[in-house]
């Protein structure tokens, strides 16, 4: 069943909004913010894509917010622009489901929580940051704000969770246990993170990133929240529409993908992944966008925001300039189109991949 | 610094208060309902708070009642319970 996109809402750290996407896009620049930690008398410093929620309170009363964390808040606010974008914000919501993607859920909340339990016991850790803690207190907070009172789910599987959380909308969508979906990609930064990957990936993570570098380490950490509304296919989609979800493993059945579509590939930087975007594409001509928000499990569905932009705008916006450089595939790129299907790509270790096909 | 002063700086800190500063809040100021406006859920963190930051323990209902009133019947809680 094809869904219907109705509005785009996006905090990340290319801005918050259509508009900042937009000119992320056209600029093909975005800057990540230098972070400094000091650790065991050494500062370590390296480049981040954060999110700025200070334009949350212009929705929502600050006291309203002071228990809601920064993931909560994120989430919050993409809900906000995102219906707002599709002049939602005073509609009737209650057959409205939330449907939450997260590769890492609310990280820095449970360290904090675990913290406050190591450091002070159990008698002093917060009830506030435990309840906060839990995956889907985002996905409450959105349905409690917006009196969103069909079902609300939080998904989490890593790089996969946004093609899996989407074929839960499109599922209640068929089903019609809801008429809108309010559909949303969230991830957070926080300094255990940094510390794990730096871990994992030692100096690799300095950038800038690369993702057509397939063999190279080039990943930059980024957070944020992009949300869709989402709706049965025979409204009319500014944005387009969502053709069909894909969920899968390239070792077990190869991915087949479209002959003809532009395709928009969730390389970021990840040499565990490049090395299957290297196989599939052979010189295919692709763009990938994690240069303008950073690399994280659910930057997927940035890319799905992308892809939905780029045919309201009917423009394949160019790739992001790396080291001031444009890639191979900018020369056919910033071109018009008329009548085009993106497919977006996005692979996870192991060979797990999501291909969501989007069309006017 | 005083135990009034303390409490209002944690208070702000740990329940993030951002739109209150510690000159705002008067010591007779109801913490709970019209005054400060922090409700049941403020309470149980404020219990936690107040072992963390002066390690003394509410132990119930009974004795978290009457101490939980405003900054001066908490502080006078916190003071007797510390000399105790």
């Amino acid at each position: 069943m094809r869904m219907a996109i109705l509005g785009i809402g996006i905090c990340c750290g290319c801005g918050n909004g259509v508009e900042a996407l937009r000119s992320a896009l056209q600029t093909g620049r975005v800057a990540p913010q230098e972070v400094c930690l000091e650790r065991n008398g050494e500062a370590d410093r390296f480049p981040t894509y954060r999110s700025s929620v200070e334009e949350l309170s212009e929705f929502i009363p600050k006291r309203a917010l002071r228990r809601i964390d920064h993931f909560s808040r994120m989430t919050l606010l993409g809900a906000c622009l995102a219906l707002k974008d599709a002049d939602l914000l005073e509609a009737d919501r209650s057959r409205t489901g939330v449907v939450i993607a997260t590769g890492y859920g609310t990280l820095k909340t449970t360290f904090d929580f675990l913290d406050s339990y190591l450091d002070f016991g159990y008698a002093c850790s917060s009830p506030t940051h435990f309840s906060n803690s839990v995956h889907n207190a985002a996905a409450a907070h959105v349905s409690m704000q917006f009196k969103a009172t069909a079902p609300s789910l939080t998904v989490t599987q890593f790089e996969m969770s946004v093609a899996s959380a989407l074929l839960t909308a499109q599922l209640w969508l068929a089903e019609g246990r809801v008429d809108r979906v309010l559909f949303g990609a969230i991830d957070e930064y926080c300094e255990v993170l940094r510390y794990c990957r730096q871990q994992f990936f030692t100096d690799g993570e300095q950038g800038p990133i690369q993702p057509f570098s397939f063999d190279q380490q080039s990943a930059v950490v980024g957070e944020g929240a992009v949300f869709l509304v989402l709706t049965k296919a025979q409204e009319y989609a500014p944005y387009g529409y969502i053709d069909s979800v894909r969920l899968g493993n390239h070792l077990v059945n190869a991915v087949e993908l479209p002959q003809d579509d532009m395709l928009i590939v969730g390389a970021d930087g990840h040499k565990e992944c490049g090395r299957y975007y290297a196989q599939l594409l052979k010189g295919r001509e692709a763009t990938a966008y994690a240069p303008l928000f950073g690399s994280f499990p659910t930057a997927a569905g940035f890319d799905l925001a992308v892809a939905a932009l780029s045919l309201a705008d009917r423009t394949r916006y160019p790739n992001p300039a790396v080291n001031g450089c444009a890639n191979d595939a900018a020369e056919a790129a910033g071109r018009q189109f008329s009548d085009e299907k993106i497919s977006c790509l996005k692979f996870g270790p192991g060979g797990d991949y999501g291909l969501i096909r989007l069309s006017l | 610094m005083d135990i009034k002063q303390k409490l209002k700086q944690v208070l702000i800190e740990e329940l993030n208060l951002e739109d209150v500063t510690p000159e705002e809040i008067g010591d007779e100021e109801p913490l709970f309902g019209e005054g400060l406006g922090l409700d049941s859920l403020d309470a149980v963190e404020l219990v936690v708070v107040v072992q963390k930051h002066f390690g003394v323990e509410i132990k119930d209902m009974e004795e978290g009642r009457p101490a939980l009133q405003t900054i001066s019947t908490l502080a006078a809680f916190i003071e007797a319970k510390q000399q105790g």
